[in-house]
């Protein structure tokens, strides 16, 4: 299995290399989202995948590191990427407190609690102007772009973004995958299974946790602390906490317990709304975003009812069936 | 001086008190047992002492150091570890995995290096898997490693539990009912197995089980809790004979434990129990007819060719080794997993595709081992769930006659009650949804044995009423002392069928398919405590306590109950002794 999935992998990461730099400017720009929103959906695999800590406020934890580098760059004048990892340390520092609930509370509470928590920053920190030092006032922060040795990047030549981009993406997954099997993967598991158990097994369950929260909104954060240079401004709403319902959906549709779930849940959401728009041009009938939306939802409660692990949990069992030949031991029941 | 010391250990939940001034000691290199009625407060005890639980009031104190302010992973990376009644085991992890966490969690390991793959993290991956496999092969749990630890039967998942917590590297084992859910020739391969683990990894054991024929056996020394108090303290010998014991935990049943003096040690409900005849019984057409039934998971076919019969009153037992395939028949016949082949015929009703929702209203009850409650549910409302899918009304007075206990616990959550407590609820369930056909898997795991006597009454109380059982029991004897006929399962399919009569006088028959029947009473009970080994210097000024902790455990406690006796501190009696020895 893991071979076929291998190559599969190989294959779309050479075409993710190799056919965005053909299209448009309109779809180069929907790849790098593709690419941030999988980044976003990762760090629910992660949280939530591993660790089974629900979070429902990673749009803002994006936000954090996306306005972090608008500011610094802005008022400061820092090199973007310089800007941009202090962005990524602000989310991860953030993340670390809004884990603190969780030392506590569980499932649904947990849920409400970071919901709580993406709605007081969407109105009374992003949209407030007592904050506009961080966030830029109302207009928010324009952010020019910057070069790379003598490459320019800004929202007009996306393309060394989107590279960047997907190459952190690619890193991140693959230490992802490695974490997954490793003695911390263990234990992040190993707290998902059973919290009781974990703790008495000598897992620190303050600790991993907060590491999870902080390691969880710091990938988010790599893609918002790029956002600003692939759009070219920093604005309150692609922060908002509907994004982060988004990606929590997005998640579970794919199968939340996996990292390939990421790369695909990343490009339906990045390319869905252009897919949408392009064809309601060629059929001259308007089909609304909305709808699509609906439509999400509808694939939601049917992959609930019919492949609770998410579509790419039942691709994977689905390849795991067909590998094996080898016989299996046999099964003591009682 | 000892291990392990709790003194006026107190635990309030709202009104009631699950643990009451309790104190004990234990000594380095014992087995100490722990027992009481349910609900009395042993699994309690257990998350006071592994940090789970903040007691109210009370101290413990572990090698000499107060836990207090010890998180439950520093308590357990100081060497306490323990197994779950509730079984904990992370699911969704390997067998293997699950072992290597605590080994993981005792060397330090850092996330950075883990997620880099670097060297030294592959390293710490090999040693950790090698350590995993040795305690998997001693605990004979290799061939499972691969898989996932969720999907193994009940009786495997407490020896993976047992070796996890042998993972922990522990001094100190705390045991929540290991043989629940084993069979008696199992459950007496544990007792020399702990024994074993003792000398073998140095370790000194609690251990709570309502399994006398284990903590008799196992144990140099034994706890009763009752109601959260201390009821009683002392040697196996003494605490079986103990009136107060016999009258608030065994029961009856103290009779026929291993070294009572009965010699055909049998039968619990024997007297209570005769097998009457049944007041009314149809025999044309049976109750439940199974003809060539195939069930299993995945690619295994786990059982076969199973055929069976049960006529409107009877109570058939289905015995066999753990593995053989009983737990599946059962899961099948009550449609919580599909047949694979064969038919299930229901009072005359094709029912070999039917929904569980659907049979149960047919009246087939089945109560599964690990009891499928739902645990934020008040005790209450389990209940009244279970009328309705019975047709019957809100009349919840027969279950609370059968178990008083329940009546006060009425609005607690299941989730919250002790086990034995929610097996109760488990049971009542059942009785209330009027059943014509009931299959019990394992009724008795983690019930005191008071309760099971009373439980097995009930049994013939269902015959009486017409009511048919099938019932997977580890307590082999007492199974066939109330039981009709029963089938022998092996491997996978029924291979011998007679009268419970039959077997109960041919134990070769029952010794073939378990190899192995009731344990014999072991010749000297309790005799050698482990020798007190220990690697922990004490402070000069105790020279008195370094000597009391070479001495052999069960000197120590022979010792110690001198000076309770006789209102001395034990140091006194020690060097009186040695005067003597001088002069
Ligand atoms: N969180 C809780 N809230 C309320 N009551 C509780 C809670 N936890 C335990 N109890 C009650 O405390 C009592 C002691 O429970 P405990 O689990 O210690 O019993 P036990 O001795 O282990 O019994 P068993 O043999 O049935 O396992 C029980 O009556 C139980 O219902
Ligand atoms: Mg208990």
């Amino acid at each position: 299995m893991n071979r076929v999935i291998r190559a599969a992998g190989f294959l779309l990461l050479a075409l993710a290399i190799t056919v965005p730099a053909r299209l448009d400017l309109e779809l180069q720009f929907d790849a790098a989202l593709a690419v941030i929103y999988g980044l976003a959906i990762l760090s629910l695999v992660l949280l939530t995948g591993y660790v089974g800590q629900i979070s429902l406020c990673q749009a803002t934890f994006m936000g954090i590191s996306a306005f972090g580098t608008g500011m610094l760059v802005n008022t400061f004048h820092l090199n973007y990427f310089v800007a941009a990892a202090a962005g990524v340390l602000m989310s991860f520092l953030v993340g670390i407190v809004v884990g603190i609930p969780a030392l506590r509370l569980r499932g649904i509470l947990l849920a409400v609690v970071t919901l709580g928590v993406a709605l007081v920053f969407d109105k009374y920190f992003f949209l407030d102007s007592a904050y506009g030092w961080f966030t830029g006032g109302s207009f928010g922060w324009h952010v020019s772009g910057t070069h790379v040795g003598s490459i320019k990047v800004d929202s007009l030549h996306v393309m060394p973004a989107y590279y960047v981009l997907l190459g952190i993406f690619v890193l991140v997954a693959l230490a992802m995958l490695r974490l997954h099997d490793s003695g911390s993967g263990r234990r992040f598991r190993a707290i998902r299974d059973s919290e009781l158990a974990a703790a008495t097994m000598g897992v620190d369950l303050t600790r991993y946790k907060l590491v999870a929260f902080g390691l969880s909104a710091a990938i988010a954060g790599l893609g918002g602390a790029l956002y600003p240079l692939v759009v070219g401004s920093v604005s309150a709403q692609p922060f908002s906490f509907l994004y982060s319902l988004q990606f929590a959906a997005f998640a579970v549709l794919m199968g939340i317990r996996y990292v390939p779930a990421a790369a695909i849940g990343g490009f339906f959401m990045g390319f869905m709304p252009v897919i949408l728009v392009r064809l309601s041009h060629s059929l001259h009938h308007d089909i609304k975003y909305d709808w699509f939306q609906v439509v999400l939802g509808a694939l939601l409660v049917a992959q609930l009812i019919l492949l609770p692990d998410g579509v790419w949990g039942d691709v994977r069992q689905k390849l795991d069936h067909l590998q094996v030949k080898a016989p299996r031991r046999k099964v003591e029941t009682a | 001086m000892s291990l392990l010391s709790v003194k006026d250990l107190t635990v309030r939940f709202g009104g009631i008190t699950a643990l009451d001034q309790v104190s004990l000691e234990l000594n380095r290199g014992e087995i100490l047992g722990l027992i009481g009625p349910n609900g009395a407060g042993k699994t309690t005890l257990f998350n006071c002492i592994s940090g789970v639980l903040q007691p109210d009031q009370g101290r413990i104190r572990y090698q000499g150091k107060s836990l207090r302010w010890l998180k439950p992973h520093q308590r357990a990376q100081r060497g306490i570890a323990r197994t779950f009644q509730n079984l904990q085991l992370w699911g969704t992890m390997t067998v293997l995995d699950n072992v290597k966490v605590p080994i993981d969690a005792l060397g330090k390991r850092s996330l950075v290096v883990d997620a880099l793959g670097l060297p030294f993290a592959t390293y710490a991956e090999k040693a950790a898997n090698e350590r995993a496999r040795a305690i998997l092969h001693v605990l004979g749990l290799l061939d499972h490693e691969d898989r996932l630890a969720g999907d193994l039967p009940v009786g495997i998942q407490r020896r993976v539990e047992l070796a996890r917590a042998l993972a922990m590297r522990p001094q100190l084992l705390l045991l929540d009912e290991p043989a629940a859910g084993l069979d008696a020739a199992e459950t007496e391969g544990l007792a020399d197995l702990l024994t074993r683990i003792r000398e073998r990894f140095k370790v000194s054991m609690l251990l709570v089980d309502h399994d006398m024929s284990l903590v008799m056996r196992a144990c140099d020394y034994i706890y009763v809790l009752d109601f959260g108090k201390l009821l009683a303290a002392g040697r196996p010998e003494a605490i079986r004979e103990d009136p107060k014991v016999i009258a608030a935990y065994l029961g009856e049943a103290s009779a026929e434990l291993p070294g009572a003096p009965e010699e055909e040690a049998v039968v619990v409900a024997k007297t209570a129990a005769q097998p009457t005849t049944p007041v009314f019984r149809l025999p044309d057409r049976p109750l439940l007819e199974v003809s060539g039934l195939a069930a299993g998971y995945g690619h295994l076919e786990v059982v076969r060719d199973v055929n069976l019969r049960i006529s409107t009153g009877e109570v058939v037992a289905c015995i066999g080794a753990n593995g053989a395939g009983k737990t599946t028949t059962l899961r099948a016949l009550s449609g919580v997993i599909r047949p694979r082949g064969g038919r299930v015929i229901f009072e005359g009703a094709d029912i070999t595709h039917d929904r569980p929702e659907a049979i149960v209203r047919l009246g087939l009850v089945h109560i599964p081992q690990g009891r499928g409650l739902f645990p934020k549910l008040s005790v209450e409302e389990t209940l009244r769930l279970a009328s309705y899918s019975g047709a019957d009304g809100e009349n919840l007075e027969p279950a609370f006659q059968l178990f008083p206990k329940l009546r006060d616990r009425r609005r607690q959550v299941v989730g919250t009650l002790s086990g034995g407590e929610q097996q109760m609820v488990a049971m009542a369930r059942a009785i209330l949804a009027r059943p014509k056909l009931v299959l019990l898997d394992e009724m008795s795991q983690g019930l005191a044995p008071a309760i099971v006597q009373e439980l097995f009454r009930l049994l013939d109380e269902f015959r009486n009423r017409g009511v048919a059982v099938l019932l997977v029991e580890q307590f082999v004897d007492s199974a066939l002392a109330v039981a009709d006929r029963a089938y022998v399962f092996e491997q996978g399919t029924v291979v011998h069928e007679a009268s419970a009569k039959e077997l109960r006088r041919d134990k070769g028959l029952i010794a073939s398919s378990y190899l192995g029947s009731a344990p014999e009473p072991p010749a000297a009970a309790a005799h050698a405590g482990g020798n007190g080994h220990n690697g922990h210097t004490p402070l000069p000024a105790e020279l008195m306590e370094d000597l009391m902790l070479k001495l052999p455990a069960s000197m120590l406690r022979s010792l110690q109950e001198k000076s309770a006796r006789e209102g001395r501190p034990a140091q006194a009696l020690v060097l009186e002794l040695l005067e003597e020895r001088r002069s």
